[in-house]
């Protein structure tokens, strides 16, 4: 078992070395193909392990050795499989298997396709560590892996220039790239601070060290080690205030946005929460600002993708927003629902986001839905896959949405947050609305893209193909939901609702419902048939508001970004130069001006010398008097 | 070989002095031989150290001067080795990459001096061979930046050196104190480093030779406000120069703390963590906000070290075995990295004449092994885990934090405004469209070039993933510091704030 940890762990290394060593020659398929294989050895991997992890019920240890000890400080390259991580493990690489298959066709003809996958690969090794580490370090290395596998790749078409924020609001990919790992990095120092407050207080930083101690500490230091290790998670999860970056982070090749910026790293933070539940379960206060803040997030998200026009951008918000419903139930302690949602939502996502980039293209990389419509004729399997991934956004019965998320808004229902409740339902309206809002625009109605004289087509065959198991499972992965939380609670807490919450389980459901298919209609009744814009709503102040993403990347560019610049700039012109520097001169230049001066003195002239004897015999005299006053 | 640390000492200045018959087309490769040798015989000195054995190894003695009690005293422990090590290497690796081709002899011989008294500085154990090396250091670097340098090099060589030898002079002062102590004390006269430790001085004592000795090696790190030395004498001083400066140079300023004032003052080390620490924050914060301000690659990555040199004040001032570890790991990081980063903004200061970002843009595509070579440095230089970069800004950060928390963040801060300015200069220099013609035609790597950066790179990596053989030794050696330190200090707030391994709270 122990080899095919290994094996699941060091496939995608082998893969992105492999990709790397071509790094710099022209195109060659066979490099794609070779870095797929590797990618479904590290599946097939991990699903064994979690056979063998369901027919036994108990997890794999391994450690591979020493990494960094120093004074009372041990850390391991260690590796834990076990129920969770397996999960996670089976995602990732799953979902990565695909993107890497799809991959092959869609950067068919860039000129940096062997790098590509020496990225795509080199983001999933990363993604391994995080979720196979055995303790807080090993995660942070994984978390910091991503972070820049993630900037390589939203910034991987580096040659485009800067253009305006109102041409593009990410303005060029390599600003995009920048941004997300700054602000991810912003995030990290609250994580490392979380590593900090555990590592004094328990003096390791292995999960199961720190879980079993946990009854041991303060109130105070478990509030701040949640806490801090919480602020890590916003960032990798683009949670409010840090959320800017992942729109942005759209300017990534499609398939990157599928893997990394959908149906995986951005799950991290939500990982985090759900592998140190046992510290989170503890703190109640700081899992209710959880559930808080990731209902906030929903809802937030939603609302900006309502009236945005960017392909792209809308699902990024979606993606945002999923994440909130993950936090809320993680926040609600219902950490297997969360677990579930993260793993449903992985295939739809990804497969929506694919869908996205055969859209794309097939319309030479437009984005703008207002030019597309109709896309259905040339597009039929696209447009298949576009639709199921949607309907199992919405939730509707009984694509795999449907049961994730219904046991998320039932979970909010249940812990007695109403107000909770109450904004989730209302976002799931939403989402449907917007998901549905961007289908019809993209495949039905009037043939917009004629107007550019764009040809479309529908993707090659074997991408269509490979797609497949993500439109499979976005159907059927709700049924599992059963034999998951089996699964799952054998190292997760259980989560059962309350008998109340159980008789009415069924208008809960309805009520959601409701709401979900009114937003489908409410999308067919105004985009179905053609495009009609109204100039009175896009003038009004809220679908500004929404459009410019509540002004939010304006402000913190007027009053962070800039003050920074000008501060710096000011620190070393007026203070390093003017100050520090002048200062240090200033007193060379007194020194010299001074022994100047006093080299008229030797005048040659001898009263002029007898004059400063009797002047100095003074100023002893009247030193030495005073020394004896004082003394 | 009992006396391995005399030949490493004055091997290079033999070689130096016999460099003066060595013709001129020779010298080059007669400097790298040396310079290879040499390495050898550093490393050779790391197979034959003890790892278990925390104390002075390689101990050589020969009293000099002994009315005073002046004595050629070399020895090594695990602080001092791996420096040792790092000398060698950028010594050779700067050789190897060397583009200057004027005087080059003048050159060769001059770097061949340098390394000798670079070595010496980390193998001295009587503090007035100490200083001796510590001082002659001055005049090869002077030599280098006033010969070689660009069109302010007078001026920023005579600041180097007139600025770093004032602070040396204060030391000096200190330094013949603590001699006059050890004799009204004990009778005799004695420089002996490790005599010195075992003086128990009153805490006011403490507190004036801590500062006599803090502004010989503060001019010397750089700290805030003794810094502006160094933007002139890296603007200024060719690749090389920068280099060995960088790498080595600085090193002597936290050798220093670490060697001097911890041991010989843990009091007045203690009752002064929070003035350092707060000058480390400075230099961390205000230091990263000048660099993204420059306009000159060079410019960033020298006020860069001086942000960097503060996180290494700030973990030796950490007063517990996980920040002083690692602190003298993150010189040796700093140490590779910063050299990396000198050499790779030389390369392509060759092809262009010019160091302004604002004229280059794109340069991945036409550079891209140039690329990736210096996105590696830039990654391990903003601390990315797996790289040599994370090792020691962790472990210091880790253990400050048992200090002061609220000091920790806003040191910690590194690690968000580091990656501000690096990325910022990365995006400007390498990403975007090549927008000047003259960059299109830009070769990239050649072998020579290629063949001396590698090595960083490798070691870069291997010290990330696997930086136990280096952490261990120095480790061992910083414990038993602490441990001595503990039994020293007079003052109970020092035994408190001092922590001997194992001193994590103990879960009950």
């Amino acid at each position: 078992m122990e080899t095919l940890v290994y094996i699941a762990l060091f496939a995608p290394f082998v893969s992105s070395m492999f990709a790397a060593l071509f790094g710099m020659s022209p195109r060659k398929t066979f490099v794609g193909i070779v870095a797929s294989l590797l990618l479904l050895i590290s599946f097939a991997a991990s699903v064994m392990l979690m056979m063998h992890i369901y027919a036994t019920g108990t997890g794999i240890h391994v450690r591979m050795m020493d990494w960094i000890s120093a004074g009372d400080l041990s850390i391991p390259f260690g590796f834990l499989v076990d129920q969770v991580s397996v999960t996670m493990m089976v995602v990732v690489t799953l979902v990565s298997t695909v993107v890497h298959v799809y991959s092959i066709g869609y950067m068919d003809h860039d000129k940096s396709f062997n790098r590509f996958f020496s990225y795509l690969s080199a983001f999933v090794f990363s993604m391994m560590i995080l979720v196979m580490s055995d303790n807080f370090a090993g995660l942070f290395i994984g978390w910091e892996g991503v972070g820049v596998c993630s900037w390589l790749l939203i910034g991987f078409w580096y040659h485009k220039a800067d253009v305006t924020r109102e041409e593009n609001p990410s303005i060029s990919p390599s600003w995009a790239a920048n941004e997300a790992f700054i602000m991810n990095r912003i995030a990290d120092l609250g994580m490392l601070v979380g590593l900090f407050i555990v590592y004094w207080n328990v003096g390791s930083l292995q999960y199961d060290a720190v879980f079993s101690a946990l009854p041991h500490l303060s109130g105070t230091v478990l509030n701040a080690a949640a806490l801090a290790l919480f602020i890590g998670a916003m960032g990798k999860s683009a949670q409010f205030p840090l959320h800017t970056w992942l729109t942005d982070a759209m300017e990534g090749p499609t398939p990157v946005s599928a893997l990394i910026h959908a149906a995986t790293m951005v799950t991290a933070g939500v990982f985090l929460v759900i592998r140190a539940n046992p510290l989170f379960s503890v703190t109640p206060e700081v899992s209710y600002f959880i559930a808080a803040l990731g209902t906030f997030v929903a809802f937030f998200a939603a609302s900006m993708a309502l009236v945005n026009r960017d392909l792209k951008r809308i699902i990024a918000f979606s993606t945002l927003s999923q994440l909130g419903y993950m936090f809320a139930a993680a926040g609600l302690g219902a950490y297997w629902i969360a677990l579930f949602h993260l793993a449903a939502h992985a295939f739809f996502k990804a497969l929506l986001f694919l869908g996205a980039g055969n859209v794309m293209h097939a319309m030479n990389d437009e984005l703008d839905i207002f030019k597309m419509g109709g896309l259905k004729k040339t597009m039929k399997w696209t447009y298949l896959y576009m639709g199921v991934a949607s309907l199992a956004l919405a939730g509707i019965p009984f694509f795999a949405g449907f049961f994730s998320k219904d046991a998320i808004i039932e979970t909010a229902y249940n812990e007695g947050t109403l107000v909770l409740w109450a904004i989730l339902v209302v976002t799931a309206g939403m989402t449907a609305f917007y998901s549905f809002r961007q289908v019809f625009l993209t495949f039905e109605g009037d043939e917009r893209y004629k107007a550019f004289g764009i040809h479309p087509h529908e993707m090659y065959k074997f991408v269509l193909v490979a797609m497949s198991p993500l439109g499979i499972l976005a159907v059927i992965a709700g049924f599992g939901k059963g034999s998951f939380e089996h699964f799952v609670t054998k190292l997760l807490p259980e989560y059962h609702m309350s008998e109340h919450t159980h008789h009415i389980a069924w208008l809960l459901g309805l009520i959601v419902l409701a709401f979900a298919v009114s937003g489908i209609v409410l999308a067919y009744k105004k985009y179905a048939k053609k495009l009609v814009r109204d100039e009175k709503v896009e003038n009004s102040f809220i679908y500004k508001l929404l459009a410019n993403q509540y002004y939010i990347p304006k402000l913190y560019e007027e009053f962070i970004s800039k003050p920074y610049a000008m501060i710096s700039e000011h620190m070393w012109k007026d203070v390093d130069m003017k100050i520090v520097d002048a200062t240090v001169d200033g007193i060379a230049k007194f020194l010299y001006k001074s022994g100047d001066g006093a080299r008229k003195m030797q005048s040659g002239n001898l009263s002029n010398y007898l004059n400063w004897m009797a002047v100095g015999a003074v100023l002893l005299l009247v030193v030495a008097a005073f020394s004896a006053m004082l003394g | 070989m009992d006396n391995i640390l005399s030949v490493l000492v004055f091997f290079p200045a033999i070689a130096g002095l016999l460099g003066f018959v060595v013709d001129k087309k020779s010298a080059r490769a007669y400097g790298i031989t040396v310079a290879a040798i040499e390495f050898m015989l550093s490393l050779w000195l790391w197979f034959s150290f003890d790892s278990s054995n925390a104390g002075m190894q390689f101990v050589e003695l020969i009293p000099m001067i002994p009315d005073f009690g002046v004595s050629y005293y070399l020895g090594v422990d695990g602080i001092s080795l791996f420096i040792i090590i790092m000398a060698t290497l950028m010594t050779l690796i700067g050789m190897m990459s060397m583009s200057v081709t004027e005087n080059i002899k003048n050159m060769i011989i001059t770097l061949l001096f340098l390394e000798m008294t670079m070595v010496g500085v980390f193998v001295a154990l009587d503090a007035i061979i100490f200083y001796l090396f510590w001082e002659l250091s001055l005049v090869p670097m002077l030599y280098i930046i006033g010969a070689w340098g660009g069109p302010l090099r007078v001026y920023a060589s005579i600041k180097f050196f007139l600025y770093t030898f004032m602070g040396s002079l204060i030391m000096l002062v200190g330094m013949l104190f603590v001699a006059y102590v050890y004799h009204n004390l004990t009778g005799v006269w004695s420089f002996a480093i490790t005599d010195w430790y075992a003086l128990v001085l009153p805490v006011n004592y403490q507190l004036w030779l801590f500062a006599a000795f803090f502004f010989g090696f503060a001019i010397k790190v750089p700290m805030f406000p003794f810094h502006t030395w160094l933007p002139y004498a890296h603007g200024q001083a060719p690749t090389i120069g920068s280099v060995i400066l960088a790498a080595v140079l600085l090193k002597m300023g936290t050798y220093g703390f670490v060697r001097f004032s911890l041991p010989m003052f843990p009091d007045a080390s203690v009752m002064m963590i929070v003035p350092i620490a707060a000058i480390s924050i400075i230099m961390i914060i205000y230091t990263a906000m000048v660099a993204y301000a420059q306009k000159d690659m060079k410019q960033v990555i020298a006020y860069s070290s001086v942000s960097h040199m503060g996180i290494i004040m700030l973990g030796i001032f950490a007063m517990n075995a996980e920040g002083i570890s690692g602190s003298v790991f993150q010189m040796l990081s700093h140490g590779i990295v910063s050299g990396a980063l000198f050499m790779l903004v030389g390369v392509i200061y060759d092809r262009r004449h010019t160091k302004m970002m604002d004229e280059f843009g794109g340069l991945a595509s036409v550079m891209p092994k140039y690329a990736v070579i210096f996105g590696i440095m830039l990654m391990a230089a903003v601390g990315l885990p797996l790289t040599i970069g994370f090792v020691g800004e962790f472990l210091v950060l880790l253990g400050f934090y048992q200090v002061s928390p609220i000091l920790t963040v806003l040191a910690g801060t590194s690690i968000i405004i580091g990656a501000v300015y690096m990325l910022t200069l990365y995006k400007k220099s390498f990403f975007g469209p090549v927008t000047n013609e003259v960059n299109k035609t830009l070769k990239d790597l050649d072998a020579k070039e290629t063949w001396s950066l590698i090595p960083l790179v490798a070691i870069v990596i291997w010290l990330g993933v696997y930086p136990k053989p280096v952490l261990e030794p120095i480790d061992n050696s910083v414990k038993a510091m602490l441990t001595f330190m503990d039994e020293k200090a007079v003052t109970l707030e020092a035994k408190n704030m001092i922590k001997v391994a194992k001193s994590t709270k103990e879960v009950k």
